[in-house]
């Protein structure tokens, strides 16, 4: 039905029609627009000459305006319930409505209505008839104590001040207290995990912590290195010489009687010694310094080779074979021979 | 037989039953409501004619075996979200896991909005923050971008409503409680603690108490 009211800039023919006073319009008039559409303005016909005063009613649109702005940009007074500002606005608003004959001012008017309106609401939310009022500061003072807040000595205590620090897990302390006030499904998680890994990132951060100490680090390496390895090489090539040098000795002394192995790799005191004799020993016997054979009643013997006997590139029949020993039959083995002094005398430092 | 397979409501019910619990829960993850459209659309898909009876089925497995509701707190769009059906007590810790720092910060602005009648401009909100070393225009330890947390993340999340206020220019937003709040947090438990802060007699807020008993006794109710 309004639509039958048109307006475009350039045309000042149009007939305004029968819409006098509010209902016309729904778009709300910028001030700023009105300025330009001034001069525009068709003069409605069948409206007397009195109301279609365009100084007139330049006059009325420029008060509303000064109003709407008055009411927007003094909001926060405007709300203060201490005063009654709104309800000189609308007083003001009432007196210049008396002088309003056409719908470009009324609808000036039902803007500033809008204004007022959402004020009034607002204002009157404040009102609390009755109860304590709460006060979103002293609000804030007490969750900081709460939260643990350590306050520097020298604070001079006024509000607003911002001195003191939250120390660590503040707010998961304010976070567990408050966690009783919600009603909230615990999250979904998978107990084992998924097997979604990934791999990728941990590698390339290994890479890049490697790069950097590794220029520094060269020169000091390699002779580390060596030693650690020759420490190892060392204590076992050692061991494995002096029970050579036992089992040489013993040849020596007596050279036909032979030298029953278990007897021989066997500490009737330590089971772990004799484990390492065994293992010594194979060192021996796999580098052709010693050879294991077995005597009349089948039972293995050990005796040193030969220098000449030896022939590099083993020629030698050779036979590989696993030994084993557990606690049990170490200890049968030294009953049924009756055992009772290792013939490799522990080492009288141990090495490392 | 043949007609059996060929029928779209051959496939388990209960192996649907299932893939939506499933689905439900790992949404829940993130506490972003879900909607019965996405629930079509992954789960259920062309067995739309039982959707009503895998809901019902679900929403009882969810009561008997976990504890939880499926609420839903947009009756026209159909959105829903997981609560836990168990009133946490208190003295007793709701959770092994440390607190979430953003439970801490949920509840001050809440509160605020509660305590002062259920609308609030958002400068209230900020300014409130400010005193509590959070300054939404600086980058925070634990929240990172705080502005970002409290207008996209707990919106979406619909624990708050962040609305433009109307003719306002430049534009103001006002916060509300959002739907999931409504569902999820006592009034009465967080008027209590309140009370607990300022050392005061939670009754002694008349409003808010009577609201907040209100709330409790229709909620207990549902």
């Amino acid at each position: 039905m309004s639509d039958s009211k048109r307006r475009s800039r350039g045309n000042q023919e149009e007939s305004a029609g029968t819409s006098n006073g509010l209902g016309g319009r729904n778009r709300p008039e910028r001030p700023g627009d009105m300025a330009d559409e001034d001069d525009i303005g068709a003069g409605p016909s069948g409206i007397s000459e009195e109301d279609d005063d365009p100084t007139r009613r330049r006059e009325i649109r420029s008060k509303y305006r000064d109003l709407i702005n008055q009411v927007q940009q003094n909001r926060e007074d405007m709300l203060n319930p201490a005063n009654n500002k709104l309800t000189d606005v609308l007083e003001e608003a009432n007196k210049l409505f008396a002088n309003v004959r056409q719908a470009r001012e009324a609808a000036l008017d039902a803007q500033l209505l809008v204004l007022a309106t959402d004020l009034g609401k607002e204002k009157a939310s404040q009102l609390h008839a009755e109860g304590s009022a709460f006060d979103p500061s002293a609000f804030a003072e007490h969750l900081l104590s709460f939260m643990g807040l350590n306050r520097l000595e020298d604070e001079s205590g006024q509000d607003g001040n911002l001195e003191g620090y939250l120390p660590q897990g503040a707010w998961q302390r304010l976070a567990k207290r408050s966690e009783y006030c919600f009603k909230t499904a615990p999250s979904f998680h998978y107990m084992l995990g998924s097997f979604l890994a990934e791999p990728p990132p941990p590698r390339q951060r290994v890479e890049r912590q490697r790069k950097v100490p590794s220029k520094e680090a060269k020169r000091i390496m390699p002779t580390q290195l060596k030693k650690m390895e020759e420490s190892h090489q060392e204590a076992t090539e050692k061991e494995v010489e002096r029970i050579l040098g036992c089992l040489q000795s013993y040849f020596a002394d007596d050279s036909e009687e032979p030298i029953s192995y278990y007897e021989f790799v066997i500490d009737p005191n330590s089971f772990s010694r004799t484990v390492e004799n065994i293992f010594h020993t194979s060192f021996l016997i796999r580098d052709g310094l010693v050879r294991m054979y077995m005597d009349t009643d089948g039972l293995p013997c050990i005796a040193p080779v030969e220098e000449g006997e030896m022939e590099p590139g083993g020629a030698v029949v050779r036979h590989q074979c696993v030994i084993s020993i557990n606690q049990e039959s170490w200890r049968e083995i030294i009953d049924a021979f009756d055992i009772k002094e290792a013939l490799i005398p522990a080492p009288e430092v141990l090495s490392q | 037989n043949k007609n059996k397979k060929k029928s779209p409501l051959w496939c388990s019910r209960s192996k649907m039953t299932g893939l939506q619990q499933i689905f439900i829960l790992i949404k829940d993850q993130k506490k972003i409501p879900i909607r019965r459209a996405d629930i079509g659309k992954h789960v259920i898909k062309e067995y739309k004619a039982i959707y009503i009876e895998i809901m019902n089925r679900v929403c009882r497995k969810f009561d008997q075996v976990f504890g939880l509701k499926l609420v839903e707190i947009d009756p026209k769009n159909h959105i829903y979200i997981l609560i836990n059906k168990l009133e946490p007590i208190h003295g007793e810790p709701v959770s092994m896991r440390p607190g979430n720092p953003k439970t801490g910060l949920l509840f001050v602005i809440l509160s605020v909005i509660f305590m002062k009648g259920g609308v609030i401009k958002e400068n209230l909100v900020w300014n409130t923050l400010k005193k509590l070393r959070v300054d939404p225009g600086e980058k925070h330890e634990e929240f990172g971008d705080v502005k970002k947390v409290v207008t996209d993340e707990f919106v979406r999340q619909k624990y708050l409503e962040y609305v433009k206020i109307p003719h306002t220019e430049p534009v103001e937003y006002e916060f509300r409680w959002g739907l999931r709040a409504e569902k999820e947090v006592s009034k009465l438990k967080l008027l209590k603690f309140v009370g607990e802060l300022f050392d005061q007699d939670p009754q002694s807020w008349t409003q808010q108490f009577r609201e907040a008993s209100a709330t409790e006794t229709s909620s207990q109710r549902s």
